[in-house]
């Protein structure tokens, strides 16, 4: 105890230990000098390596060592502030760009359900060789498969009770479906929440417990039981404060009485990790949400294609096993259900998928970009690395002589080893810190991007999987790269590197192609290469966007805010829903800033159509099987071609005085005519709208063409029907507004809630958006793509340009000599900055070169996948000319501007002070 | 065939020397302590100040030995070092085990 005590006394009394020493050090050289006459400092050798070797005597060695070696790590870091912060600043970004990129890929495509035991858990599909004409009437997804043919999701009613049936590969089998936004009242506050149709085996099959209450169960799933709901445990929260009392409580879905029987566990938000929802509702009660549709037919059609379906495995049966015994009564049951050849020769085949991670209806979207987007996070953390590699290793021989000086001075080569190696690893531990931070960021960034603006349905967190990862890339490079060069520098033979002039250095340099490179010289060709890589994908994808953007959409996109509403499920329907939205249409025109107000029954360019067949005389119906004559149509108020400012070039357009039991009147648009009445004229022409059983419409205008779903897409024929002819049983529910203001859309907005909160207040108010935001909306992938590029782009650049500098900077530095004397001998100013330049221009070619074949590689990958290409770019090739010439402009730009600045400092030595220095 | 020119000291003994010394001189500095083990061992014993310093550093952890600065002869301020009751305690301890030791390589060269 008492060694420990004057331990600790040495420790906050250093100063006057190191005194005591040095004193008494100094005090027995004078006497020895006196006694034999020799100089002292010869005979007793290394002061330094005495005093250091009393000391050790004193301290807790490592504790004391290491605290002192990050001490000196600090100052030195900060004695050379540039070199500090691009390293730090690399780290960052490369840290923070993968662990942001990949804990979203996380999220959104590789984590497990919450639910006990996900992995026996499996998703049912079918797959159809063409479009199953089985299918009749279908709700919900189906995708097209790569191979052709189409992959959907949704099953009928009676093939899930079938399926149920076979226990022997199955412990249960569940179904859900949309429940879509449902107007909910609670307290006599009417809000909007997502809806989710349960089985009743759903809960139950999937394992999840309730947090408070109890689960929806079989018996709630039942024609003629009580309506209840669940809610999920962030819905208990918000809406209803953590009300312990919840379950009991009544609460009025779209009109309609439920009680609220438990909360769903916390963190479980369905099975889809695409979709959100509040509320799950036993799948029986779907007729008391949804009262448009025939739901006891419903159930029992067995050609209505709806319910999504997933089992639990028994314990120790495969899903191939599953497969092959569920494949046999599906085939069946669809065999049972057809009725014609035409629909025998084409029936959906049951297959299953692995479902432990959910629904993939989000993966589909993102999983490509989300890889490509690692891809590129990847090679900016190898930039990274490369960059500290670089940044190390120009500093390390630029320390060679401090080094050899602590070395002749006494200091242990292990001891400048460590004290090398803690300030790599403190400046990796520096830009770790700031990776986290740069992680958190860019996650909330790539959620606001991915979400468009609104709450993207999913959870992200930091991956502490990833960031430990990326972390120890960083380490691992700092001390690699780090140590290598300490282990050269602490082999020194002190004498000749104290003699050595800066620049007679030695430099281990590889010959290649006749030109003399140096490590750091690979380095940061290599960089330049990666960075083409990058700035080739963003300058593509930033050509894509702006393709994108210079599509001519027919229509004036500018100052259009919309929002929608859906009065029907606050009890408006037929006349009296009709009259509310033609109030509510008026009282927006009357506001102020407002120019002009219409309605649709869908947003314009939002990725969402409609469309159907109709009959046109004088054009015969193709053979059974193929898709006849069609249109997609939009239902519009009455001044719509006014606010869209759309053009009618033939004819009127519709207006007030089309009325329900008049003539049904339509404008089409010149696609529609070109298609269908090429070359006569339309106006006064009839069709047949919508099949056989259809309705007679006449067509009294021509539009001319506008965008109708899609940027990318051609325009479809279009037709452009009034929906105040609509009869009441076909009344649009949900409306869609569009309000053409005088300045900013957005600024309406509360103006829009006061108007329509006078109509009515049981209305909310959804989706107030702009027209340029909702088109934005359908090329958000493009868009985010362009923008992450050109960020990752613009940060290769900049770490390339990092690495240049540095080393070029270095290179000068290291010269100094020799251009003090070429100075001296009447070098100009000028031709020192080209020395320099050309140094510079070489290596940055050398890099595009390298560069180039990694792109031409890149590109051979992108076009041996057209349907990747064409999901990728648009309105270019991969090998877009302008695109590629841009990039190697600006890559060079950026190469010569970074190696400029050395150049210029060389040219600014004094050649008197540069001779001197030596 | 290597020359023996100056032994080393043998290790393990130089804190029993240093501590011997102090016991016989009292007080003394770190210059004094090397002179004297050199001087009584006639020049066989060269105490290292690279070994002198850091072994009387260490007998200051241990609290076997104490250290002032007081004026020397030439009125020049120097540390001396004297032991402590432990050090004397320690030295006792030391001599007996070095004695031991001696003895018993005596006896391993001696017998035939």
């Amino acid at each position: 105890m008492i060694p420990l005590f004057r331990r600790l006394q040495f420790l906050f009394n250093r100063r006057r230990f190191d005194d005591d020493l040095e004193e008494e050090l100094r005090d027995h050289l004078r006497r020895k000098a006196a006694d034999t006459g020799i100089d002292p400092r010869r005979q007793f050798g290394n002061v330094t390596l005495v005093k250091e070797e009393s000391r050790r005597m004193w301290t807790w060695n490592y504790l004391e060592q290491l605290l002192q070696d990050i001490r000196y790590a600090f100052r030195a870091m900060s004695a050379n502030r540039l070199f500090t912060a691009m390293a730090a600043l690399s780290l960052a970004l490369g840290i923070g760009a993968n662990t942001a990129i990949y804990s979203f890929m996380d999220a959104v495509m590789l984590r497990a359900l919450p639910v006990q035991d996900p992995s026996s858990l499996v998703i049912f599909n079918w797959r159809a060789k063409g479009e199953a004409p089985i299918v009749q009437d279908h709700w919900g997804s189906s995708y097209s498969e790569p191979g052709g043919g189409i992959t959907s999701p949704n099953y009928p009613y009676p093939a899930f009770q079938l399926l149920k049936t076979h226990t022997d590969v199955l412990e249960s089998l569940f179904g859900h479906a949309n429940g879509g936004r449902l107007d909910v009242v609670y307290n006599g506050v009417a809000e909007l929440a997502d809806g989710q149709l349960v089985t009743g085996d759903y809960f139950p099959g999937l394992r999840v417990p309730a947090a408070l209450g109890r689960i929806i169960g079989p018996d709630d799933d039942r024609p003629g039981a009580p309506p209840v709901v669940m809610i999920t445990y962030d819905y208990w929260r918000s809406r209803f404060a953590s009300d312990p009392n919840v379950p009991g409580k009544s609460v009025n879905l779209n009109g309609k009485p439920f009680t609220i029987i438990g909360v769903a566990a916390p963190n479980f938000y369905g099975v889809s990790p695409a979709s959100k929802p509040h509320i799950f509702i036993p799948i029986s009660d779907i007729g008391l949400i949804k009262p448009d549709q025939d739901w006891a037919a419903g159930f029992n059609q067995g050609t209505y294609y709806w319910i999504e379906l997933m089992g639990r495995l028994k314990p120790g049966v495969t899903m191939q096993q599953a497969e092959a015994r569920l494949a046999g009564p599906f085939h069946n049951f669809v065999l049972s259900t057809a009725t014609k050849d035409r629909e025998r020769a084409d029936l959906p085949v049951l297959w299953l998928q692995e479902g432990g991670s959910g629904v993939d209806a989000m993966r589909r979207q993102y999983s490509e970009p989300l890889w490509i987007l690692l891809g590129m996070a990847g090679l900016i953390l190898l930039i990274a690395c490369a960059n500290i590699a670089n940044l190390l290793l120009s500093r390390a021989s630029s320390r060679r002589r401090e080094m050899a000086v602590r070395l002749s001075l006494g200091a242990g080569r292990f001891r400048i080893i460590r004290q090398l190696l803690t300030e790599s690893i403190l400046l990796a531990m520096l830009g770790a810190a700031a990776g986290i931070g740069v992680a958190a960021l860019g996650i909330r960034l790539l959620a606001t991007w991915m979400g468009n603006g609104e709450d993207l349905p999913i959870a992200v967190g930091i991956d502490w999987r990833v960031l430990t990862f990326t972390l120890i890339a960083a380490l691992t490079t700092g001390i690699l790269f780090g140590l290598a060069p300490a282990l050269e520098a602490t082999k020194v033979d002190t004498t000749r590197a104290l003699k050595e002039t800066r620049s007679s250095e030695a430099h281990a340099r590889t010959r290649l192609w006749g030109l003399r490179f140096g490590l750091s010289h690979i380095l940061v060709i290599a960089q330049i290469a990666l960075s083409l890589l990058l700035v080739v994908a963003a300058a593509l994808f930033v050509r894509t966007l702006s393709n994108l953007h210079s599509i001519s959409l027919g229509f004036n996109a500018e100052n259009i805010l919309i929002f929608h509403l859906d009065a029907s499920k606050a009890g408006y329907s037929d006349a009296a829903l009709k009259h509310f939205y033609e109030d509510v249409e008026t009282r927006l025109q009357r506001l102020p800033g407002v120019r002009a107000a219409t309605t649709t029954n869908l947003p314009m360019v939002s990725g969402w159509s409609d469309s159907t067949s109709i009959t046109v005389p004088g054009i015969p119906q193709p053979p059974e099987g193929q898709r006849g004559p069609n249109t997609s149509y939009v239902q519009i108020g009455s001044t719509f071609f006014d606010t869209m400012e759309i053009p009618i070039l033939l004819g009127r357009p519709t207006g007030k005085g089309d009325v329900e039991g008049a003539q049904l009147v339509a404008v089409v648009n010149q696609v529609f005519v070109d298609k269908y009445f090429k070359g006569t004229d339309p106006i006064g022409r009839h069709f047949t709208f919508g099949g056989n059983k259809g309705a007679d419409v006449e067509i009294v205008g021509v539009a001319r063409n506008a965008r109708y779903a899609s940027l990318k897409r051609d325009i479809p024929p279009v037709t452009y029907a009034p929906w105040s002819q609509a009869n009441k049983n076909r009344m649009v529910r949900e409306m869609y507004f569009e309000l053409r203001a005088a300045g900013d859309p957005l600024a309406l907005a509360n103006s829009v809630r006061q108007v329509v909160r006078e109509a009515s207040p049981l209305v909310p108010v959804a989706g107030l958006t702009t027209q340029v935001q909702r088109i934005d909306q359908t090329i958000s992938q493009e868009r985010t793509f362009a923008k992450l590029c050109t960020w990752f782009g613009g940060l290769a650049l900049l770490m390339a340009c990092i690495g240049l500098y540095g080393t070029m900077a270095y290179a000068v530095a290291r010269r100094t000599g020799e251009i003090g004397i070429r100075m001296a001998l009447g070098a100009e100013r000028t031709r020192i900055v080209w020395m320099v330049l050309r140094e510079v221009f070489s290596l940055t070619s050398f890099g595009i070169v390298v560069g180039f074949a990694a792109v031409y590689v890149a590109i051979r990958i992108v076009r041996s996948q057209p349907e990747l290409a064409k999901k990728l770019f648009f309105g270019l090739q991969p090998t877009d000319p302008l695109a590629l010439s841009i990039s190697v402009a600006i890559l060079l730009g950026c190469a010569l501007l970074a190696g400029f600045l050395p150049a210029h400092r060389a040219s600014r030595i004094d050649p008197i002070v540069a001779l001197r220095h030596e | 065939m290597e020359a023996i020119t100056k032994p080393d000291i043998p290790p393990g003994t130089l804190h029993m020397l240093i501590l011997k010394t102090l016991a016989r001189l009292g007080s003394m500095h770190g210059y004094g302590v090397a002179l004297h083990i050199q001087q009584t061992s006639d020049n066989v014993l060269q105490v290292e100040e690279g070994s002198l310093y850091p072994a009387l550093q260490r007998m200051l952890i241990k609290g076997w030995v104490s250290a002032e600065w007081k004026q020397s002869e030439n009125n020049r301020r120097a540390r001396y070092y004297h032991l402590t009751p432990e050090g004397r305690k320690r030295l006792a301890l030391e001599l007996t085990g070095y004695r031991q030791v001696t003895g018993a390589i005596a006896r391993v060269i001696e017998a035939v």
